[in-house]
């Protein structure tokens, strides 16, 4: 087996391409990697071999061209130049954008390129005379991009430029609230010390200049929002604030004239603080839509049709997916995604269907084998008969599963905002009732307004805004640095009270890395089982084959004739004239060599595979000159801190259970290495079952927390409480769970489960503390006790206290 | 007063300034990107090797 100089893949020596390049020979695997080895050498930009890490893959197999009069309403004028911006698809790590910027720097014409890492958009100036977009479009697709145009996704711009927005009016009211703070400082010490009158008032009126666009720029969402919300007659969040901030800017108004205390940095201050919190919350949430355009993206838009032309001659044509109907042929070549589910009428192939399985290893399909939309055809080309088309694939269920669970969770964080609807109402009453009642009992008008906007001013909760997010960022930083990733503050809240614990097999409590755990030499002449195996599996791409490569490593290989690979068989070959195979009991048995492997056995060694089989591990025979050879037993190892995770969570949590597509045999040997019961497993779970079963753990009132990888655990990741998808796991798991754990160690749950509890905590304490000041406040306003200015401070310093408290959490 | 002028006047000026600066770095795309430069820093320019 040899490998691509370009891509990394394995390439069969028989299907490898060499060429020299640069006075180096290269081995290519096929004809487009070594043009875009030919065209990075030419360039002088070799330092991407040595640069790129090894999880780099190449891009997706070049297809239809994509026209550039598609881009033409994108380009803009800038100056001499012209400038677009354009998406790259395929971008997956820092080199991938070092080798863009430079490919297209290169091009004649081009002054400026940047690919921004996190949109994934290239934004290029160059010269009109000397290049244009096709040209720039030919490069980035000769690197194997594919470039697409930037409207295209102008709901995300969208969401930018919301963003930006939004940053913008934070920036300008935390300047103008700083300014603010300066004069009220002031104006504080002149209060308690005495003050002259005249620089009182410019004091104050350089406060009031300072305070206006903040509470109608900075605060503009706010007051639109509350004009909304009035119309509507919904009280929300947005009506405290402006009602709060703006009473308070108001009042201040009328005491500059009147020779009274001013307000202006409680105004100023409650719409920084608010909009502080947006911004932390706008951050958190922006990725949220991203799962749907991922998977949407699994879907391959076009598919050749097979028609018969009538005496068995076949003609292909390509045709857009939404024209096929069911009962239509499909031809499928090596390395496509398979367009619609189906079953197989010609060829033979193995296919990848990690993306809807988890399983790594590739399946086999053959004439009436089914294939799935989305997978993706390894080997051999297929033709297929369609059987399920549009939302009746099992990719688009999977699609609106994600989608409903989405739908849900938006209902219950309204929740939030039905309490503040209560609560702003209850506060406009009590300060029309404080006023009232100060006007009843013989005050002056003067008096009773001032009391009742003290009212307000003190019971709008300006800390309150910021207790949550804050205390969230903390916790969610504190988790990144030690490998978990959290997602959200709903997810904190639901972490913490979680009781049952779902654990996925593959890839979760194993390593999804098949081994060779144990082989016995069947004593034949002085050739070594071993060697003679891993002769032959080092020329099969099987993953299988791997483990058995993998543990001969050191082993010098015999040189293998006529090899034959059979999909999901075996293999063989001719090793020094004689006959040699290594595969499954069916295939040696089939080959002819043996009729019935149970008499060539000995009744030792047939318990021995029974136990192993019975274990769920893999057996692989191998022969050689018509006899038996060896036995070798792969299994998937069981991650060495599992059984520790396992142990730490028992004592968290009220139950602990794995679940897993498996037959039940492998689950309950697995089970027991992490000292979990039978009674703790459930095999033969398909992705959907396993959400099931997750559905009806909710329905006895359990709060579930599913870990898992893989697309096929994704329906069950939503479904549960909390979803948390293990390292290195599938993009779709990613962005469908709750949590991420960076690293590959089960270790991390337990420490997630805790430091949401943490979290929790400091939040519970946020709110009690941005609460309790307006609490003891807010009878003393009424009465008329207290100064508002010393409201003023106590806000700050209730403000102070969530911020002091959140800290706590970064430190321990 | 003269002096209170003065210093209003230069805490405006100081004040104003740094949120000119701050508009400037927002809508010249200073903070679009906060996950590229870290990677960026590590990248030479063309590497001299011979």
């Amino acid at each position: 087996m040899l490998r691509c100089d370009h891509c990394l893949l394995e390439v069969p020596n028989r299907k490898a391409i060499f060429d020299r390049i640069k006075e180096e020979e290269k081995v290519f695997c096929c004809d487009g990697c070594r043009g875009i080895a030919i065209l990075i050498s030419e360039e002088g930009l070799e330092e991407f071999y040595r640069r790129r890490n090894n999880s780099w893959l190449p891009g997706p197999p070049e297809d239809k061209s994509i026209e550039p009069a598609a881009f033409a309403n994108t380009i803009r004028q800038v100056g001499d130049d012209v400038e677009t911006e354009i998406i790259l698809d395929g971008i997956r790590c820092a080199s991938c954008i070092w080798l863009t910027e430079k490919i297209l720097l290169k091009t004649e014409g081009v002054t400026y390129a940047r690919v921004n890492y996190a949109t994934h958009t290239a934004k290029v100036q160059w010269k009109p005379g000397h290049t244009n977009i096709g040209g720039i479009l030919t490069r980035i697709k000769s690197v194997g991009y594919t470039p697409k145009p930037f409207s295209a996704k102008a709901h995300e711009e969208g969401l930018r430029r919301q963003q930006r927005d939004i940053l913008i009016r934070l920036g300008t009211s935390a300047f103008f609230s700083i300014q603010i703070m300066m004069y009220s400082v002031a104006l504080y010490a002149g209060y308690f010390q005495g003050i002259s009158g005249s620089i009182k008032v410019v004091l104050q009126i350089v406060s009031l200049a300072l305070a206006t666009p903040v509470l109608f720029y900075a605060g503009m969402p706010f007051i639109k929002g509350t004009i909304r919300g009035l119309r509507n007659l919904s009280f929300n969040m947005d009506v405290l604030v402006i009602t709060g901030a703006g009473s308070a800017y108001v009042y201040s108004i009328y005491q500059i004239f009147s020779g009274g205390e001013v307000y202006f940095d409680t105004s100023a201050m409650i719409i920084t603080l608010i909009l502080l919190g947006r911004y932390i919350e706008a951050g958190a949430k922006g990725r949220a839509s991203e799962v749907i355009t991922r998977l949407l993206a699994l879907n391959p838009k076009e598919a050749r049709l097979v028609t018969n032309s009538g005496a068995g001659v076949k003609s292909l044509e390509s045709v857009s997916i939404s024209s096929i109907k069911t009962g239509d042929r499909i031809e499928v070549t090596p390395g496509e995604m398979i367009p619609l589910d189906g079953i197989v009428t010609e060829g033979m192939s193995e296919v990848d269907e990690s993306m809807l399985t988890g399983e790594s290893r590739p399946v086999s399909k053959k004439a009436g084998s089914e294939v799935f939309c989305g997978t993706q055809n390894l080997y051999g080309t297929l033709v297929y008969k369609v059987q399920r088309t549009g939302k009746e694939t099992v990719l688009a269920q999977i699609i609106k599963t994600v989608e409903d669970a989405q739908a849900r969770r938006a209902a219950i964080q309204t929740i939030a905002d039905r309490v503040v609807g209560f609560f702003v109402p209850a506060v406009l009453l009590l300060s029309a009732i404080t006023g009232l009642a100060w006007l009843f009992y013989g005050s002056t008008p003067t008096g009773a307004i001032m009391n009742s906007i003290s009212v307000l001013v003190i019971a709008c909760p300006c800390a309150l805004g910021l207790a949550t997010p804050l205390a969230v960022l903390m916790g969610t930083t504190k988790g990144a640095s030690s490998g978990i990733l959290i997602k959200g503050g709903d997810i904190i809240e639901r972490a913490r009270n979680i009781d049952t614990v779902v654990l996925d097999k593959t890839g979760t409590i194993t390593e999804s890395k098949p081994e060779l755990v144990s082989y016995k030499e069947i004593g034949i002449s002085d050739i070594e089982a071993l060697r003679l195996a891993a002769s032959l599996e080092r020329l099969s791409e099987h993953s299988i084959s791997k483990a058995i490569v993998n543990a001969a490593e050191e082993m010098k290989p015999y040189n293998v004739d006529e090899f034959i690979a059979c999909p999901g068989k075996g293999v063989k070959g001719i090793i020094e004239g004689k006959e040699a195979l290594a595969g499954s009991r069916n295939f040696i048995e089939s080959e002819g060599i043996f009729n019935d492997l149970d008499t060539v056995l000995t009744s030792e060694m047939l318990s021995w595979v029974k136990l192993q089989e019975h274990s769920g591990n893999s057996v692989v025979y191998a022969s050689f000159d018509k006899r038996l050879s060896g036995i070798f037993i792969i299994s998937d190892t069981i991650r060495k801190e599992a059984g520790e995770a396992v142990e730490m969570l028992k004592k968290m949590v009220y139950d602990v259970i794995m679940i897993t597509g498996d037959c039940i045999d492998t689950a309950v040997t697995v089970a027991g290495k992490v000292n979990l019961d039978e009674d703790k497993v459930m095999a033969q779970r398909s992705p959907v079952e396993k959400a099931e079963v997750i559905k009806s753990m909710q329905k006895e009132g359990r709060k579930v927390l599913m870990i898992g990888d893989g697309i096929n655990d994704a329906p069950a990741l939503i479904q549960a409480d909390v979803g948390i998808a293990m390292g290195r796991a599938t993009d779709i798991a990613l962005e469908s769970s709750d949590m991420v754990i960076m690293r590959s160690d089960l270790r991390l749950i337990p420490d997630a489960i805790i430091l949401s509890k943490k979290t929790y905590k400091i939040i519970r304490q946020n709110l009690f503390w941005a609460f309790v000041y307006n609490i003891v406040a807010l009878p003393l306003s009424v009465t008329g006790i207290l100064h508002p200015i010393v409201a003023a401070v106590s806000m700050t310093l209730s403000s102070l206290s969530v911020v002091g408290n959140s800290m706590r959490l970064k430190s321990n | 007063m003269w002096t209170i002028f003065l210093l209003i006047f230069i805490a405006l000026t100081i004040g104003v300034g740094a949120w000119l600066f701050f508009l400037w770095a927002v809508k010249s795309g200073q903070y679009d990107d906060l996950e590229g430069p870290k990677y960026r820093m590590l990248d030479d320019e063309e590497k001299q090797e011979d």
